[in-house]
Order: C-alpha cells, then sequence, then structure tokens
C-alpha cells in the first residue's frame, strides 16, 4: 500500500490541529482510502475524544513502542467509517518517552498497511513535536488568522526539515473579514508564503460535534462536510476548489436568526 | 525614546523612587507569584496573563509578567510589546544581562513589566532552579509575579510552575480543554493554591444546550472559580492592535478580566450570568456585516 | 447604528492592517534570531566585499538587526582606516587571493594584528565562499561598549553570545 505520511501541525495550540487530523481522515476514508490516524500528543491525548473512540482503548502507542501488542491491536477500526483506524497516544506517559527513531518505525509498519497516514502532532516545538516531524514525509500547517497563530506557525515552517508544508487556515469569521477586524486569506498567504489547501470557517457545529465525538464530516449535508471533503481531496493532490466562504446568503441567515431558539 | 525606556527600570535595591509610580515595595513583603496554566494550547493563557497583569498594575501594584514558552513566545505581542523585546528570560538565567535590561516596561503602565521568553531557543535550555530562582528574585520586587506557562504537560510546563505558590487553571467550556485541564491539575504540587478560569463562554450556546456550562466543567474539575470569561470577538480585534482587551470600550471579555483582578486582590466580587440575547436588532445588525456599537 | 457611520468617516484603521504590519515586523525579527549562521554568513560576504575597496577597522566594527518601532533595520558602523587606491583594488581583485580579510604574509592588511577572528573570503575553483566567523569573535562583541545611542545591544544581533549557540564551537563548513 505505501502511504504518504503527513504530519498535521501548528506551533500554537488550540487553532485546530485535531479537528482537522479527525475531520479530513474521516473526509479521506469516506473517499475510499484506507487511513490511520496516529495521535502523537502523549500524555494529553484528544484524538480519541473528537473521534468518539475514547471508550475503545486498550492499546496505545506507547504500549506498541514497546513492543507491548500488535499493531492491529492497537489500531482501532472506526465502526461508522469504512477503512478508518486510530492509533491513539498514551494518556499516562509524557512526550519524553518516545524517540524520533521509534516514531519513524512505528510509521514505516503503518505506511506499509495504510493508502494514508495522518499525524496530531501535540503544540509546541520540543520532543513532542520532533517526534510527530519524524515519521511524516509531508506537512499540513494549520493556522487561524490571527497574530499568534501566525507568528507559530511561521516559526513552525522554519522546522520542518526541507518537507513540503501546505497550510490550512482555519475559524475564519468572514464578517471580521470584511470589516476589517480579522486578517483574509490573502494577508495569511502573504504573510506564510505557503500554498493553501483549505479555508474553514469558524462555525459553533464543531463544538457540537466535538462534545459528541461524532466528527462534522460524518453528515454529508452540514458545510463544513463539504469543506473538510474538498480539503481531503487536496492533500492528496487534486485540485478541488475550495469552496465559498459566503454563507447560503443573508435571508436564509436571517430567517435561522429569526426562527433560532433566542 | 528607545534607550531612555531602556534606562527606566526598577531599582535593584530596596525601595523604589516615588516618581516610579508605585508604592515602595519592604523587603520583607513578598510578592504574589501565580502561574496561568491549562494544558491545552489555545484556552487563553497568554490573554489571561496579559489583561490580568494589566489589570493588576491599574489597580496600583507593581507586576512582572514572565513569558515561560520558550522558543514559541507570544505575551511580547498580546501586550504590543514585541519591538521592544532586547534581553529576554535566557539571558539574565545565563547572565548575559542583569535582569532591568531584560524587563521590558508597559508603554502604559508604568508599574507592569514583562520579562520575554527567547525565541531561538528550547524549553529544556532552563533549568528548573535558575527559573525558581529568577521568580524568587521577582517577588522580591513585585507585589505580582504573573507566569505565563505553556502549553503541555513537558519541561516547559515544569518551568512555569516551579517558582510559583498559586496556580491559575484556565479552560474552556469543551472537553478537550477540561479534559487537559484535568491532567494538569494532578500535576500541581499539593501544596499550591489552585483557582478556575472558565474562558471563551458562549451564553447563547450554554442555553441551547451545545456548549457545556460553568457548572458542568466545574463539577468535573472541581476549584475555586475565580471567573468566567466571554468569548468575542474583541479579543481578536485587541491582539491585532497588541492593547490589552480590558482597554476596549464596552468588551464584556475586558469587564470580566478586571473583576478577576479583583478578586485575586482579595475583593468579593459576585460572578454575573451573561446577558444571552444581545438583541434582536443588534444580532441583524452583525448578520448583516455592520458592526455593532 | 451611529458607531457605524462615524467609523466609515473617520476611516480608523482597521486592525487587520495593523495586525498585518506588527506581523511583518516581528517575523522579520524572529528569522534572523532563529537563523544565526545564515546572517553571520551573510554579513561575512558583506564584508568581504567591503573589504575589497576599504580597509576597516574590523575590531571596531559592528553590524547588527535592530528593530526599530515601525522599522526592521540592518545597521552597521563599519570604521574606515583607508580608502584604497583604484590600483589596489584591481590588484586585489585580479588576484583573485585567496584571504581577504588577512594575509597570509604576516600582519593583516589593515594593520591591526591578526586575531583570526574575522570573516575569510575564500576563493576556490573560483568560486568566492565565506567562512562565518569564529566562535571567538562572538565573546570580544559582549564584551564591547554599547551602541552610541545607549541602547542596549539588540539580541538580533548575530555576533551576540546568546544566539541559540553556545560553547564551543562546532560549525562545519
Amino acid at each position: 500500500m505505501n502511504a504518504k505520511t503527513f504530519v498535521i501541525t501548528s506551533g500554537k495550540g488550540g487553532v485546530g490541529k485535531t479537528t482537522t487530523t479527525a475531520n479530513v481522515g474521516c473526509a479521506l476514508a469516506m473517499l475510499g482510502h484506507q487511513v490511520a490516524l496516529v495521535d502523537a500528543d502523549v500524555g494529553l491525548r484528544n484524538l480519541d475524544l473528537v473521534l468518539g473512540l475514547e471508550k475503545r482503548i486498550v492499546y496505545d502507542l506507547v504500549d506498541l513502542i514497546e513492543d507491548r501488542c500488535q499493531p492491529r491491536q492497537a489500531l482501532i477500526r472506526d465502526k461508522r467509517v469504512d477503512g478508518l483506524f486510530l492509533l491513539p497516544a498514551s494518556q499516562t506517559k509524557d512526550k519524553e518517552s518516545v524517540t524520533e527513531e521509534q516514531m519513524r518505525d512505528v510509521m514505516r509498519k503503518l505506511a506499509a498497511e495504510f493508502d494514508v497516514v495522518l499525524i496530531d502532532c501535540p503544540a509546541g516545538i520540543e520532543h513532542g513535536f520532533r517526534n510527530a516531524v519524524a515519521g511524516a514525509d509531508e506537512a499540513i500547517v494549520v493556522t487561524t488568522p490571527e497574530v499568534s497563530a501566525i507568528r507559530d506557525a511561521d516559526r513552525i515552517l522554519g522546522m520542518l526539515g526541507g518537507r513540503r508544508a501546505r497550510l490550512i487556515i482555519n475559524r475564519v469569521r468572514l464578517e471580521m473579514v470584511k470589516t476589517g477586524d480579522m486578517l483574509s486569506v490573502d494577508d495569511v498567504k502573504d504573510i506564510l508564503g505557503r500554498e493553501v489547501i483549505g479555508v474553514v470557517p469558524d462555525d459553533e457545529e464543531i463544538i457540537d460535534t466535538t462534545n459528541r465525538g461524532e466528527p462534522v464530516v460524518l453528515d454529508a449535508g452540514r458545510r463544513l462536510a463539504r469543506v473538510y471533503t474538498a480539503i481531503a481531496r487536496r492533500v492528496l493532490g487534486e485540485d478541488a476548489p475550495l469552496p465559498s466562504l459566503e454563507d447560503d446568503g443573508i435571508w436564509n441567515r436571517l430567517r435561522r436568526l429569526i426562527g433560532s431558539k433566542a | 525614546m528607545k534607550e531612555i525606556e531602556a534606562r527606566e527600570q526598577p531599582s535593584s535595591a530596596g525601595a523604589e523612587q516615588a516618581s516610579d509610580g508605585a508604592a515602595p515595595v519592604s523587603k520583607a513583603a513578598l510578592g504574589r507569584a501565580i502561574v496561568v496554566t491549562s494544558g491545552k494550547g489555545g484556552v487563553g493563557k497568554t490573554t489571561t496573563t496579559a489583561n490580568l497583569g494589566t489589570a493588576l498594575a491599574d489597580a496600583g501594584k507593581r507586576v512582572a509578567v514572565v513569558d515561560a514558552d520558550v522558543g514559541l513566545r507570544n505575551l511580547d505581542v498580546v501586550l504590543g510589546l514585541e519591538n521592544r523585546v532586547h534581553r529576554h528570560l535566557l539571558d539574565v538565567i545565563e547572565k548575559q544581562c542583569v535582569l532591568d535590561e531584560a524587563l521590558v516596561r508597559d508603554r502604559v503602565r508604568r508599574t507592569l513589566f514583562l520579562l520575554p521568553a527567547a525565541q531561538n531557543r528550547e524549553k529544556d535550555d532552563v533549568p528548573e532552579a535558575a527559573m525558581a530562582a529568577l521568580v524568587r528574585t521577582l517577588q522580591e520586587r513585585f507585589d505580582f509575579v504573573l507566569i505565563d506557562c505553556p502549553a503541555g504537560i513537558e519541561q516547559g510546563f515544569r518551568n512555569a510552575v516551579i517558582g510559583a505558590q498559586e496556580a491559575i487553571v484556565v479552560t474552556t467550556p469543551e472537553v478537550s480543554a477540561v479534559r487537559d485541564a484535568d491532567r494538569v491539575i494532578g500535576l500541581l504540587p499539593p501544596e499550591m493554591s489552585v483557582s478556575l478560569i472558565v474562558n471563551r463562554v458562549r451564553p447563547a450556546l450554554v442555553k441551547k444546550g451545545t456548549m457545556m456550562s460553568v457548572e458542568d466543567v466545574n463539577n468535573i474539575l472541581r476549584l475555586a472559580l475565580i471567573g468566567v470569561v466571554p468569548d468575542e470577538k474583541e479579543i481578536i480585534i485587541a491582539t491585532n492592535r497588541g492593547t490589552p482587551v480590558i482597554d476596549i470600550d464596552g468588551s464584556e471579555t475586558g469587564a470580566a478580566f478586571r473583576r478577576i483582578a479583583r478578586r485575586i486582590l482579595g475583593e468579593s466580587v459576585e460572578i454575573p450570568t451573561f446577558a444571552v440575547n444581545a438583541g434582536l436588532m443588534a444580532r441583524i445588525m452583525s448578520t448583516l456585516g455592520i458592526a455593532r456599537s | 447604528m451611529l458607531d457605524f457611520i462615524t467609523k466609515f468617516f473617520k476611516r480608523e484603521e482597521a486592525s487587520k492592517t495593523l495586525a498585518k504590519e506588527r506581523l511583518r515586523l516581528v517575523l522579520m525579527s524572529d528569522r534572523v534570531s532563529l537563523a544565526p549562521d545564515v546572517f553571520d554568513e551573510m554579513k561575512g560576504e558583506m564584508l568581504s566585499v567591503i573589504r575589497r575597496y576599504l580597509e576597516i577597522d574590523e575590531r571596531a566594527l559592528d553590524m547588527h538587526f535592530e528593530n526599530l518601532e515601525r522599522q526592521f533595520a540592518l545597521l552597521a558602523s563599519i570604521p574606515v582606516l583607508k580608502v584604497k587606491t583604484a590600483e589596489e583594488v584591481a590588484a586585489a581583485s585580479h588576484h583573485g587571493t585567496s584571504r581577504n580579510g588577512t594575509s597570509r604574509n604576516g600582519a593583516g592588511h589593515n594593520g591591526a594584528p591578526h586575531n583570526g577572528a574575522v570573516a575569510d573570503g575564500i576563493i576556490e575553483n573560483g568560486i568566492a565562499r565565506t567562512q562565518p566567523p569564529r566562535r571567538r569573535r562572538r565573546r570580544k562583541r559582549a564584551a564591547s561598549p554599547p551602541l552610541e545611542e545607549g541602547a542596549p545591544p539588540s539580541q538580533n544581533d548575530g555576533t551576540s553570545p546568546h544566539d541559540g549557540t553556545q560553547g564551543p564551537s562546532i560549525e562545519g563548513p
């Protein structure tokens, strides 16, 4: 199978790496690929939670590295989506208990069995980051259109050792971009100078779906599902168009607003 | 102008000049050292540190805010002081300069100082003992030392915690954040007094049942609640400008931080329940892309 | 509503414009401090060009990046000891001297004692290659007096000792 491995990273915490990994991973599997998602946030795992698989963890990454189990025992098969698997992080160890070489080893094993491997990188630039990147061919850098996030993303872009890196701009608030209160996609592109493969609007649906452990992509009707699916295609190199950020129209928004529980 | 800034640093020995704008700190009374931590990144530690520091300075206190996020510093940028950073924490620890050279005085609040992190070093470069000693030195000169902790639970976290006697755990009402906060609480020294700030609360979503309530969060974490901060676009605007959100007129977030500062100072201030409906007209205007007044 | 109207007429600077400008500056500052070796090389190359035309006081030389309020600048103070004549300039370029900053035959061009702590321009196979200054020089910089304006040396200065690399020099080519 020999997979391409991607690390989903950012530098800044809280910009949406885990959400992105979960949703893009699901979308790729729904497009028919065999996908392994790896939670590299040893000690502060969250990919399991976002995927709603937290109750099914028996073995984790550290167990696999320390040979306490076989890969198929540690990988959790998602029952909702064919071809989607999660390798959870350990919650009780910390990042300093895994080496880069060990990560590369595990990723190699996974790459042999899957079409795509996505590695959810922890925040920061220390061991956890280095471990996550070590096993990856390419990087996808997630940022938001905010000063701190962009600054950290710039730093990260300089630490990827020549790997190809493309951007996802998350939590874009179109109204704020229009009033000049938020940097635009073009601004971010100018500053960071990389190809943008996704623009994800800020949407309260993410909070809801994270609470439920149901990646938003599973509901094809949701706007964000279309966004993440397009990103999944772009990850694989397809020239899928980025869906417009514009909502379904002012009147629909107003209608929903007035009709909503106020 | 810059060189004047560099010279107007707090004197290292004994009482401060009256012209410094703050009451002298007697050697006997050590300042309070509080670490602002969370586990999860992006929940608002840096914003909280910056705004609480500013609010405490407004209350007349001498405040040092310390950026412990070596390698990914942002406290300087949130305070709008990034152009004035020349030396940093590691320079002081490695004796490349004295503390006064590294401390950056705020443009507006004359009793607020920033000790920046190094941008081109790593958290492992900072020895814990040195960090503890540095915080102690700051406590001798400031009423409050607020330490902005990096995300995670590794060396960066340990360094940020080591010098502090108090902790403020910041979380958002969101499963991953609460889970990480819980982990972090377990790693704090048992003798440390720990309080909780719940940040980025969206009352409308709480009412809808989409977002956990503050009670839900604190039923899990079980800490002394010291503040609830609503989510607002003003935070983004504030960071764009490099001014603290407490300076933005009409900002609910800013007002919340001011209340938290008062609670830190011992005042008993009620935690308000936030208005869920900002008014239909205002919401229509924001839908149409017109800025709220 | 009134706020919207006044904002429209006041044409207050959009916060995102400020953000973009601030980011531009802070990223320059970050990038420079994160790649000191690259900028040492750049300075070395610049100096080797300057040396072709001028004899400079290597010890009193200062070249560093500075983050001013709205501008990021490379500031250089290069004391000139002698302006070379046209013949001297031509002779140096023509010979393709193997070492521009110091000569193999004893004292350096500029008469200052050869301390080995300068950026050398080396021409190999007809291609000029510069080496970054050796570690020793950095410690000297730290001991030197502050800049004229009284401001402390910027940490963005590639020659300052606390640039992320401490201890014995282990630089390769």
